[in-house]
């Protein structure tokens, strides 16, 4: 396209001059420099020359592709929201509102951190999954929905392990229960079914102990926390000291490796 | 040097437990009588568990529980009181924890990213070489 | 009556898709719809708040409907806007390029504005939207202000104060008359919302002095007749002084008793009444309830008043609250630190009794952890009645800092100096230290870590080690030393703590190539290095750790480090030191008292050497250089300190205010240093010749600005010395970090 805009983008030319069309190949070819504020840039001059043109449409959301491709979240969001305001019958609007869901989703990272960007991301992935149902990526929704939800069933685990390892019996019970009773579906039920075991054998309460035993039994058969469990209910367990316990060795996994125990 | 000691949990007073009939209270009830317990079982019918621990912390040992008062109340199908019993520290079991974790699919950030992602603090100390 | 359509047309939408449209007012082909259903559809498209005008007309078998949509907004300007920037204006805007422009909108926004300006003191601004319509349906938003200018407030005057002038009133009070920062500081200007809060100063500035009935009756304000300034007139009812009758505490919990929570308090019958003294005593009793593990217990103060002597009796009752369990703890926004950091400040556990003293204190130990720019935490209902949440919302703010240098010196060649300090290391609250520096004359390299939980206990473990070579401009040779330093740190108390170490070092004292030192030094570089390997152990009781008393605060350590485990050297080095402080005159002004004394006793064969005796600077004794005090080597022309085995330095200081702003954040200092540091027994002497072995008590007086500024507390040191050696090193500027004690 025309030799003016070759050089990198600088905001204070005047763009009345170009077709809509033109700026969008310009946005375009930043995006493919990866110069990805430059290109977000170059859209949002289209949406505020030509709002009412067929290319602002195209231009906003490939707006908000570009900002998130450059992890500048908040602005992806707010010209996220703004596509399906304006458009929310269009077929875009579908990956718009999966893009809003994805500025939530790509922030939460490790388990023992923040976990209120869980919350939004669940809520975001919802609506793409109830509102789109059969648009292509309600699936894909739907996986990261199952993972986020996962990301919290982590969260309550390790603050539940958090008790457990200082004794503190009860508020660990009462957060692997939560687990249990509210994340069914998740891949930790299984390991706080097993913790429940722990714990309850812990203060004594044999019983518990054996009825969270049967469950865990019962549905995850082959789960190494059946064999770790067994291993417990059948007393022989007992007996069995930790391999590899010293202090040296526990100061090195906790301190440097930063594990739990 | 002395040791500190520290309380967790509650169990309910003996004139609170006294009001508690067997056969007659029913889950509410004892919720009123002596409050809310600290655990309850992961059944419906599972009952309901006051714990009270009592722990040293003595200068650089691992803190360890000294005392605790367990007070267990079972209920029958019809949820009235059947059954009130006391637990202590003896009829813990000390059991080994299993160290492995189920690992969460989320990926961290890299080693890099975290330490230099947390840079821009300025302390005067080191212009001051304090 | 009701319609069935088979056919729907939308005429007059420009950006809006029909679809968009037909979709929003839900009504589907073929099926019967009343009128009321009609309406609702125009409602609903209505609601999207996009169309400016919205017709629905049934026209036999198809529903037509017409809509006129608002322009889209292409610009926003400011004009006339001279005292506020237009992008502070441009963020309280809610009117966005690229979005729907509605006149409401537009309206409000223009009303916000407004406020903004007389939230600064400009009343009389005006705010009016205009429009001017650009092609294709768009329109540039223009606000056009006229900021009026700023209205000051001339005198302030009081009536009814019999108890203090007009004066101290007005110095009591934040809204200064126009003083002579008159464009410099925002506050002299009228507010509304400043009024209120002045009010609210007087009630407690008299509240707090036994003026129990104290009442502003009205705060009227006067107009001058340009309208530039005003006359604010306070009447107040003083109403009497009281002081404190009998104070007695009750118990009603069985089981606690009454006399033990008595002794805690520390206000006495006849001291005048204050709010501040009633919650301190409650703060005294709480706590020491907190420490002897009785759950539920608050403390009711109950207040009897007789007017004849104007006194006060308060009975402290030791009531059982209300049975209430804390039932998570929930903690959010902690982007980079673990929840575990966070999570072992709580001493109180998920399912315990709630404890809001106890839940107080843990997040004034969150706050001081340093890692987060906000960190609140609120309670609220959990469940059930009697449970709570306890929400911990923090905001982290960066908390390492990378100091990257180079250096070029003819015969040394390149040096590059590498400094990475992390106060919350991966996120873990571990700190972490790093100094890489090749730079010829002053090479380090140094590690430093400490992890405050070992194992999640209370546990605290130090490592310092690494190669340094330091070169003092106060000496005329260079230090270097290679250390290995690790060290636990435990609790032995509720108020104290101990720390055992180990420390191998081997040190040595170099000759600098151009500078000529004197005999003692001379020999004591001859010695070459020399190793030392030592345990130490300090104890340190603080009575800040749970202290009942946030105002004043008693810290006292002691240390001793024995040499002689292997290594070269044997030497016994003891120090103690005791800091009392408190805030008096309504906790306005800082009374601190510092002791520090050092005994260095040699064991070994040879002599020890100035890097292994005491030596200081203007951090321990201040008003002289480093090195600046104590027995000195003057043999040879040169001027050598040689440190000494023992030293005794002690502190007076007053911290008050000047009077100035807060804003400002600057304050004032008064203080007084004595010490001296001396004795040079088992040191090689030979060939020196020696002043002030036996040394004399220096007496130093001073005043300092604290000043706390973006970059920290700074602390500007003058100082006097009104007796000292003539040998001495005097320095009479400093300029140090406010050490917070």
């Amino acid at each position: 396209c025309s030799g003016g805009l070759r050089n990198s983008a600088d905001r204070t030319q005047d763009l009345d001059g170009f077709s809509p069309e033109q700026i969008f190949e310009r946005g375009e070819f930043e995006l493919a420099q990866s110069r990805t504020d430059d290109a977000a840039w170059y859209f949002s001059e289209i949406e505020r020359l030509y709002p009412y043109s067929n290319w602002a449409k195209r231009a906003l959301i490939m707006q908000a592709f570009a900002y998130h491709t450059g992890q500048d979240y908040p602005e992806s969001r707010a010209a996220a929201q703004r596509y399906i305001d304006f458009y929310p019958a269009d077929e875009d609007a579908a990956y718009a509102q999966y893009l809003l869901a994805l500025s939530y989703y790509d922030q939460i990272d490790e388990v023992g951190r923040d976990q209120g960007l869980t919350f939004q991301a669940l809520q975001a992935l919802r609506t793409v999954i109830e509102v789109y149902p059969d648009s292509e990526y309600a699936t894909s929704a739907i996986l990261k929905f199952d993972l986020a939800f996962d990301h919290l069933a982590a969260k309550e685990m390790e603050i539940g392990r958090y008790y457990l390892r200082r004794d503190h019996y009860t508020a660990a019970i009462n957060r692997f229960r939560v687990v249990v009773e509210d994340f069914q579906t998740t891949s930790h039920t299984a390991e706080a079914l097993h913790r429940l075991v722990e714990a309850y054998l812990s203060l004594g309460l044999v019983n518990e102990a054996q009825t969270a035993g049967a469950i865990l039994g019962y549905n995850y058969q082959s789960s190494e926390w059946y064999e770790s469990s067994y291993k417990l209910l059948t007393a022989a367990g007992l007996k069995l000291k930790d391999r590899g316990n010293n202090w040296l060795s526990q100061i090195y996994r906790q301190s440097v490796k930063g594990e739990w125990l | 040097c002395t040791s500190i000691y520290r309380n967790h949990g509650y169990v309910p007073s003996e004139e609170d437990l006294a009001q508690v009939q067997v056969g007659v209270d029913t889950r509410d009830s004892v919720i009123q009588a002596v409050g809310a317990p600290s655990s309850a079982g992961i059944l419906e019918e599972s009952g309901y568990y006051y714990v009270s621990t009592r722990m040293r912390h003595y200068g650089p040992r691992k803190p360890e529980v000294v005392s605790r008062q367990l007070v267990a109340i079972s209920f029958d199908q019809r949820g009235v009181v059947r059954n009130i019993e006391r637990f202590s520290l003896a009829d813990g079991r000390v059991v080994p924890l299993e160290r492995r974790v189920t690992d969460s699919s989320i990926e961290d950030k890299t080693f890099l990213r975290q330490l230099l992602g947390n840079l821009g603090n300025f302390n005067p100390g080191s212009v001051l070489n304090q | 009556q009701n319609y069935t359509f088979n056919s729907v047309q939308v005429e007059g939408n420009q950006r809006i898709e029909t679809s968009t449209i037909v979709t929003r007012a839900g009504i589907a082909r073929g099926q019967t719809v009343s009128a009321g259903q009609l309406n609702d559809a125009y409602k609903r498209i209505l609601d999207s708040g996009v169309f400016e005008t919205v017709e629905i007309i049934p026209r036999g078998s198809t529903l037509v409907i017409k809509v006129v949509e608002y322009p889209t907004i292409n610009k926003i300007n400011f004009e006339g806007n001279r005292r506020i920037k237009d992008e502070n204006l441009a963020d309280a805007v809610t009117s966005e390029s690229r979005r729907v422009f509605t006149p409401e909108q537009a309206e409000r926004d223009a009303q916000l504005i407004a406020e903004i300006y007389s939230s600064q003191g400009r009343v009389a601004a005006t705010v009016v939207p205009r429009i001017i319509r650009r092609d294709g349906n768009r329109v540039d938003l223009v606000f056009e202000i006229s900021e009026g200018d700023t209205i000051e407030i001339e005198r302030v005057s009081f009536v009814g104060n019999r108890a203090y002038s007009d004066r101290r009133l007005r110095r009591v009070l934040e809204t200064k008359q126009a003083g002579f920062l008159r464009a410099f500081i925002r506050s002299d200007t009228f507010i509304a919302d400043r009024i209120e809060f002045d009010k609210q100063v007087l009630r407690d500035f008299y509240l707090s002095r036994g003026y129990v009935d104290f009442r502003v009756n009205s705060a009227n304000v006067e107009f001058t007749r340009e309208r530039d300034a005003f006359f604010l007139v306070m009447d107040l009812q003083e109403g009497q002084q009281f002081s404190f009758g009998n104070i007695t505490t009750v118990s009603e919990i069985p089981g606690v008793d009454a006399a033990e929570y008595q002794g805690a308090l520390k206000v006495k019958p006849g001291v005048i009444y204050s709010p501040s003294l009633v919650e301190n005593s409650i703060a005294r009793q709480e706590r020491l309830g907190l420490r002897n593990g009785v759950d539920f217990l608050r403390v009711e103060p109950r207040i009897t008043r007789n007017n004849r002597d104007l006194t006060l009796d308060v009975e402290f009752a030791l009531v059982k609250g209300p049975r209430i369990f804390v039932e998570r703890i929930d903690i959010e926004g902690n982007t980079t630190t673990l929840d575990r950091v966070i999570r072992q400040q709580f001493r109180s556990v998920e399912g315990d009794p709630f404890n809001p003293r106890e839940i107080r204190e843990s997040a004034e130990r969150i706050r001081a952890l340093g890692f987060f720019a906000e960190s609140n935490v609120e309670t609220r209902e959990g469940t059930s009645p009697d449970r709570v949440f306890v929400d911990v919302d923090v905001e982290e703010q960066p908390t390492g800092s990378l100091s990257l240098g180079g250096s070029y010196s003819v015969n040394d060649g390149f040096g590059v100096a590498i400094g990475l300090s992390e106060s919350n290391f991966l996120g873990r609250g571990q700190t972490l230290g790093i100094t890489l520096s090749t730079a010829q004359d002053a090479e380090q390299y140094v590690l430093g870590f400490s992890e405050p939980h070992l194992l999640g206990r209370d546990l605290r473990f130090d490592l310092d080690l690494g190669i340094s070579e330091r070169n003092s401009s106060f000496a005329n040779y260079d230090t270097s030393r290679k250390f290995f330093n690790p060290g636990l740190t435990f609790r032995t108390g509720e108020l104290s703590t101990l720390q055992l170490r180990y420390r191998w070092e081997a040190s040595e004292m170099l000759a600098r190539t151009n500078a000529a030192t004197g005999a003692v030094i001379t020999s004591e570089i001859a010695q070459g290095e020399r190793s030392s390997s030592l345990l130490g152990v300090s104890y340190v009781y603080d009575s800040r750790l749970g202290g009942l008393n946030p105002n004043a605060g008693v810290r006292f350590e002691v240390g001793l480090d024995a040499a002689g485990l292997g290594g070269d050297n044997e030497y016994f080095k003891t120090t103690a030191k005791t800091i009392a402080q408190t805030r008096v005159w309504h906790e306005e002004v800082t009374l601190r008292a510092t002791l520090e004394a050092g005994a260095f006793s040699w064991r070994g064969a040879g002599s020890s050497r100035t890097i292994d005796r005491f030596i200081f600077g203007p951090d321990v004794f201040r008003g002289f250089e480093p090195a600046g005090i104590g027995p000195r080597d003057l043999s040879g022309g040169q001027d050598d300190a040689l440190g000494g085995n023992y030293y005794a330095v002690a502190r007076f200081e007053a911290e008050f205010p000047l009077g100035l702003p807060e804003e400002l954040g600057i304050r004032g200092g008064l203080f007084y240093d004595v010490g001296n540091l001396w004795d040079l027994s088992n040191v090689n002497t030979a060939g020196g010749t020696i002043v002030g072995a036996g040394g004399s008590f220096r007496h130093v007086v001073g005043f300092s600005v604290l000043w706390t500024t973006a970059f920290g507390p700074l602390r500007f040191n003058f100082t006097k010395a009104l007796k000292k050696e003539t040998f001495d090193k005097e320095q009479s500027f400093d300029l140090t970090i406010q050490a917070r004690f």
